[in-house]
């Protein structure tokens, strides 16, 4: 190969390297994430300093990014679940069961999105539930069934043909304090798929 | 090692360490860069998105989230919500709410999204809550936040313009009524200076 052929070759895998590598990991943390600035539980992924004025800069661009207006992360914590507990992608296909079991958590609301954000159309108009308008077991647990048809309980639609992401918003000083030192004070609800079309 | 070498195409023989080196350390400067510009350049944040709907200085209930109504993501439909766009730059603002029941929470947030101040509902305070928001820029005028009332908390704001944000979460259908009430009784008003 010439010295033209060499050189427009370096300069083609400078570009991509550095243009795309660069905007790449970029947006992959901004996206994502990793260790530096959010913390997995199970399929669970919360932002640690969400909100806070001293975030880091990943944080403060994904929050940017993507609209949101967080309660400060020393308050409140959001988790974010795209998988089931084991893995598979959380669809409106799918049949999912949530149990929670954490009474006396002060507040929590869980909330179905699609994979964009947006609330899912359905007829009963139902898009989330918090500690406030939850039906309980005797035992003070909660389940809630996300699936596409009607379900007893606590059920909350995702119909649509889509991904879904889940969103669960623990409001608790005790538990932001916890999370900061081991993760969680209390193992986060499992999410388990029930069945599939 | 050598055979690992040869596997690789001739084309890509051709890239010397000098590129890798050079793009990688590129490929670093445009991620920092990308990572900071995002918050302060990109067009989808929050603020942003609210600008049109929010007049400066003025709580406004929003419309309850619904599927056509939503104005951003991942905001929680069980809840009603009023916000108010802050512009400090001719004053001082006037914050007060009601705070009556768990989950609700008063927080005031820079144009990136930032909490920089949150006040929850908690059961052993009084539900009705109320502070003026100062610029921090006053400080170096008059060594101290430039006190509007004598009664009211301060905020000090480290923007000039922001959002606040009255979260009210809906116990159920039956107190939509009510909580929407309270909601509307929220207010965000410019004042006057009183020295």
């Amino acid at each position: 190969m010439n010295i033209v052929g060499s050189f427009l070759i370096n300069v083609a895998a400078f570009l991509v390297l550095a243009i795309g590598g660069g905007l790449g990991t970029a947006w992959y943390m901004m996206d994502t994430g990793s260790r530096l600035s959010t913390r997995t539980l199970g399929p669970w992924v919360t932002w640690t300093t969400a909100g806070r004025p001293d975030a880091d800069p990943y944080t403060r661009a994904h929050t940017s990014r993507n609209a949101l207006l967080p309660i400060s992360s020393t308050l409140e914590l959001t988790y974010v679940a795209s998988t089931d507990s084991n893995g598979g992608r959380l669809h409106s296909a799918c049949e999912y069961a949530i149990v929670m079991e954490d009474p006396e958590i002060a507040w929590w609301g869980i909330a179905a999105f699609d994979g964009r954000g947006n609330l899912i159309t359905n007829t009963a108009e139902r898009h989330a539930f918090n500690s406030e308008t939850v039906m309980r077991e005797p035992n003070g647990h909660a389940v809630i069934t996300l699936a596409r048809d009607a379900r007893a309980g606590n059920w909350l639609p995702i119909g649509g043909g889509s991904r879904i992401t889940l969103v669960l918003t623990v409001q608790d000083a005790a538990w932001a304090a916890a999370s900061v030192e081991r993760g969680a004070p209390k193992p986060l609800p499992e999410i388990q798929r029930v069945a599939c079309r | 090692m050598k055979a690992t070498i040869l596997k690789l195409p001739r084309w890509m023989r051709q890239i010397g360490w000098r590129t890798v080196v050079g793009a990688a350390l590129l490929a670093g400067i445009v991620h920092i860069t990308a990572t900071l510009a995002v918050p302060l350049l990109g067009p989808g944040n929050a603020f942003r998105k609210l600008q049109d709907t929010l007049p400066a200085n003025q709580m406004v209930f929003l419309p309850p989230p619904t599927p056509t109504t939503q104005l951003l993501p991942f905001v929680a439909a069980d809840a009603l919500y009023a916000a108010c766009r802050f512009d400090l730059a001719s004053g001082s603002l006037a914050v007060s709410a009601v705070l009556s029941d768990p989950g609700w929470t008063l927080s005031l947030h820079t144009p990136q999204g930032d909490n920089f101040y949150v006040m929850p509902a908690q059961q052993l305070r009084r539900s009705e809550v109320s502070f003026v928001v100062t610029p921090a820029s006053e400080r170096l005028v008059d060594f101290g936040p430039r006190r509007v009332s004598g009664d009211d908390s301060q905020i000090e704001s480290p923007v000039t313009q922001g959002l606040v944000l009255l979260r009210a979460p809906l116990r159920g259908l039956a107190w939509r009524a009510e909580t929407e009430a309270k909601l509307r009784r929220a207010s965000c008003t410019p004042v006057a200076p009183k020295r």
